[in-house]
């Protein structure tokens, strides 16, 4: 028999950006907020010190800070027509677990989401016409747009502590910036980092062939910061160690050294580790929540969370998942294309990147930050690219990053060495220190049958169904990633290289190998219940004390990251909840 | 192009023209002030005054203590076994290098390479961490 605790304003699943945004700034409100993460608590010291975080072992092939599949993960197939199987490993994604979430692992990547991305059906409407969006690609435009958005991108950036340059402030061009950029308010709170010497090369070379190369935004700490909420950060020593760690010197914007020790210092917030939300509570109308049901895993013991406003906080993935076993909305069929949960997801296509090798240079690889790099948007951001010559809507950013030089998993060799073996030991250690990689990251359209929906067949640990996902590549995706992969190679050709490999072509998704954590959609915003799970505000149409917080919301993927975005629309939320829904709750329009 | 080296103005790029002795500090003293600029990079970490929830240990009274000494605060084995008593001069050499100077700490800096810098720092340390009970 569940115990049902005391009802609180707010209850919060999932504490990691978005839980943590909401928590802080929720409770600094006056709401009495509960946060339940399923994880530990963790925090800096003693958790991400060194030199214990340094173990890859532990950390980037046995990912010690990600979610567990043995008790919960999804199934998948690419079509309709095949028979789903369980993730039984991680490996194309990694969604992270405990205190901060993926918050903690994450690389640090930081983008304004462009203009392109806000209106994502009707510019290409207007610029190539109606009949260049296939009829199977459900594309719609956010519901709100990129200047309702830009201040509480600015209030996310200064939170996160992102290093960077401006582009385009309040309209005027700066020199050294992304020229594609949106226009901002101001510039970034830090300076960019010190580039590699790869990003050197590639800088000077893609400004001589006229692109128009900048400082891609990021969440490391260029030097010692406090941010506006008073949270310190420390300064960035380029140890390699972001993606898949956590920071052991606080120099990556995180949300357990930021907005959830902001939380933890109000009286009205409470934080349940190890809390595990099986399902949200409706009354028999199922228009309303009455809170969440969840088990300590410590325990085992069940309980009743009611709350007078639930905000769904997880794992994108997580967060499609608990709508989808709590019945809120309708789940979306592919075949009769009725519904809307669980539809849109998207992805975001790699495989164009290539890499060059070269006798007469060492790049270091081991200097490394998750996400500083050079980057390069005249085929993504730009309006003025002629997608028509690519065929394909969407587009691609080309980047030198260097995220990490980690000794079991970093080993570029060139094209026609041997796997294994004596030949193939002798090829890494020969170019280990000689090898540098451009990358190419594609936007992901969306497609009807690229959805989440319940598997009839696999439980999690709790008994309920998993959530299943069918997803592949389509030809939108493989044509971007043809064309600005040449693109890429073109580059690359001018560097030089004693030899290089790629681009390669886009073939079917292979969820085995980690590709990126930046599963998007499922649970889409929109302007109508006909078109979207969510309104502007991420509150559920059907069940409008529900919010959806993060890249569930994204109704396509850009080729940028989604955390920007995410934390700005985790503010925006709260925002709207702070001023709005609190006075009169209830559907906001 | 005029540069300042330790409190004495040179033309640099040529013969010297001019030697000026400043009035306000000596050859080589370090500069309690800057000292403070510099130490905002160890306050992600460290407090001055005991209080606070850090990850570092607080540098209250930092100076003539024994490292790894604190009993409130969980060290590294290296820390604990390395046999240093902070002062000027041990300071100066952690501070240059970290990991060189006591291998296997926990302390997630990389160091300041500038010995001016570190003079100010140490300089800032020793008079903002007195410990007032004790002096």
């Amino acid at each position: 028999m569940p115990t049902r605790l005391r009802e609180v304003d707010l209850v919060i699943v999932g504490l990691g950006w978005t839980g943590g945004i909401l928590a802080k700034e929720l409770s600094e409100a006056g709401m009495r907020v509960v946060a339940l993460e399923r994880g530990g608590m963790r925090s800096t010291n003693p958790d991400f010190a060194i030199p214990l975080i340094r173990d890859e072992l532990k950390y980037a092939v046995r990912n010690a800070l990600m979610q567990n599949p043995a008790r919960d993960t999804l199934t998948f197939r690419h079509s309709p027509t095949e028979p789903s199987l369980p993730m039984r490993q991680l490996g194309s994604f990694l969604p992270g677990e405990g205190l901060g979430g993926a918050g903690v692992h994450w690389n640090g990547v930081t983008w304004r989401w462009t203009g392109i991305d806000h209106a994502a059906r009707s510019y290409y409407e207007e610029r190539n016409g109606k009949s260049f969006i296939p009829a199977d690609m459900p594309i719609q435009d956010w519901p709100m747009t990129y200047a309702e958005l830009e201040p509480y991108y600015d209030k996310f950036e200064r939170t996160a502590g992102v290093s960077g340059k401006a582009g385009n402030i309040r309209g005027a061009k700066q020199p050294g910036g992304n020229f594609f950029e949106q226009a901002r308010d101001r510039d970034y709170p830090l300076p960019p980092l010190e580039p590699s010497y790869s990003q050197t090369l590639f800088n000077d070379a893609t400004a001589q062939m006229g692109y128009h190369p900048f400082p891609r935004p990021c969440a490391n700490a260029s030097r010692a910061y406090t941010n506006p909420d008073g949270s310190r950060l420390g300064a960035c020593v380029y140890c390699g160690h972001c993606e898949r760690f956590g920071c052991e010197a606080n120099a990556k914007g995180s949300p357990h050294i930021t907005v959830i020790p902001k939380a933890m210092a109000q009286p009205t917030f409470e934080l349940r580790t190890h809390s595990w939300v099986t399902k949200v509570m409706l009354d028999s109308t199922k228009k309303k929540a009455i809170g969440v049901a969840y088990t300590d895993v410590s325990t085992g013991q069940e309980y009743e969370q009611p709350a007078a406003i639930v905000a769904l906080c997880a794992y994108a993935i997580n967060n499609v998942h608990l709508m989808l076993l709590s019945g809120i909305g309708t789940p979306y069929d592919a075949t009769t294309q009725k519904g809307i949960v669980g539809k849109n997801y998207c992805y975001q296509p790699g495989g164009g990147g290539v890499t060059l090798f070269f006798e007469d240079k060492i790049f270091n690889p081991f200097m490394a930050t998750g996400a500083f790099g050079i980057a390069i948007d005249d085929f993504h951001a730009n309006d003025q690219f002629d997608r028509a010559a690519m065929g394909a809507l969407g587009g691609a950013t080309i980047t030198v990053g260097q995220s990490n030089g980690r000794p079991i998993g970093y080993r570029p060799v060139p094209a026609g060495t041997p796997r294994w073996g004596a030949e193939w030991k002798k090829a890494t250690a020969k170019w280990y220190l000689r090898a540098m990689n451009i990358g190419v990251t594609a936007s992901n359209m969306p497609n009807r049958y690229n959805a989440y929906d319940l598997d009839p067949t696999y439980k999690n640990v709790f008994g309920q169904p998993l959530l299943r996902l069918t997803y592949n590549f389509l030809e939108n995706d493989k044509k971007v990633i043809a064309y600005v992969g040449q693109k890429a190679a073109e580059i690359a050709r001018g560097l030089k290289p004693t030899s290089m490999t790629g681009p390669g072509a886009l073939g079917e998704y292979n969820i085995v190998p980690y590709q990126s954590t930046h599963n998007t959609g499922g649970a889409i915003m929109g302007t109508s219940p006909g078109n979207s799970a969510l309104n502007k505000y991420l509150q559920s149409w059907d069940v409008p004390n529900v919010f959806v917080v993060g890249a569930s919301a994204f109704p396509h993927n850009s080729a940028y990251n989604p955390t920007g975005p995410v934390g700005a629309l985790a503010y925006w939320t709260a925002d709207a909840i702070k001023k709005r829904y609190r006075q009169r709750p209830g559907l906001m329009t | 192009m005029l540069r300042q080296v330790g409190g004495v103005w040179f033309v640099v790029g040529g013969a010297i023209v001019a030697l000026v002795v400043m009035s306000t500090s000596l050859v080589g003293a370090a500069d309690v002030e800057k000292g403070k600029v510099v130490f905002e990079q160890c306050a992600v970490c460290h407090s001055l005054d005991g209080s606070g929830d850090y990850d570092g240990p607080t540098l209250k009274a930092v100076i003539g203590r024994k490292a790894g000494s604190l009993e409130e605060y969980r060290y590294s084995a290296a820390m604990k076994r390395s046999d240093v008593v902070w002062d000027a001069d041990t300071l100066d050499k952690y501070v240059a290098d970290p990991q060189a100077f006591i291998p296997g700490n926990r302390m997630a800096f990389a160091g300041i390479a500038d010995k001016g810098e570190r003079d100010d720092l140490i300089a800032f340390l020793a008079a903002a961490t007195k410990d007032s009970k004790s002096n």
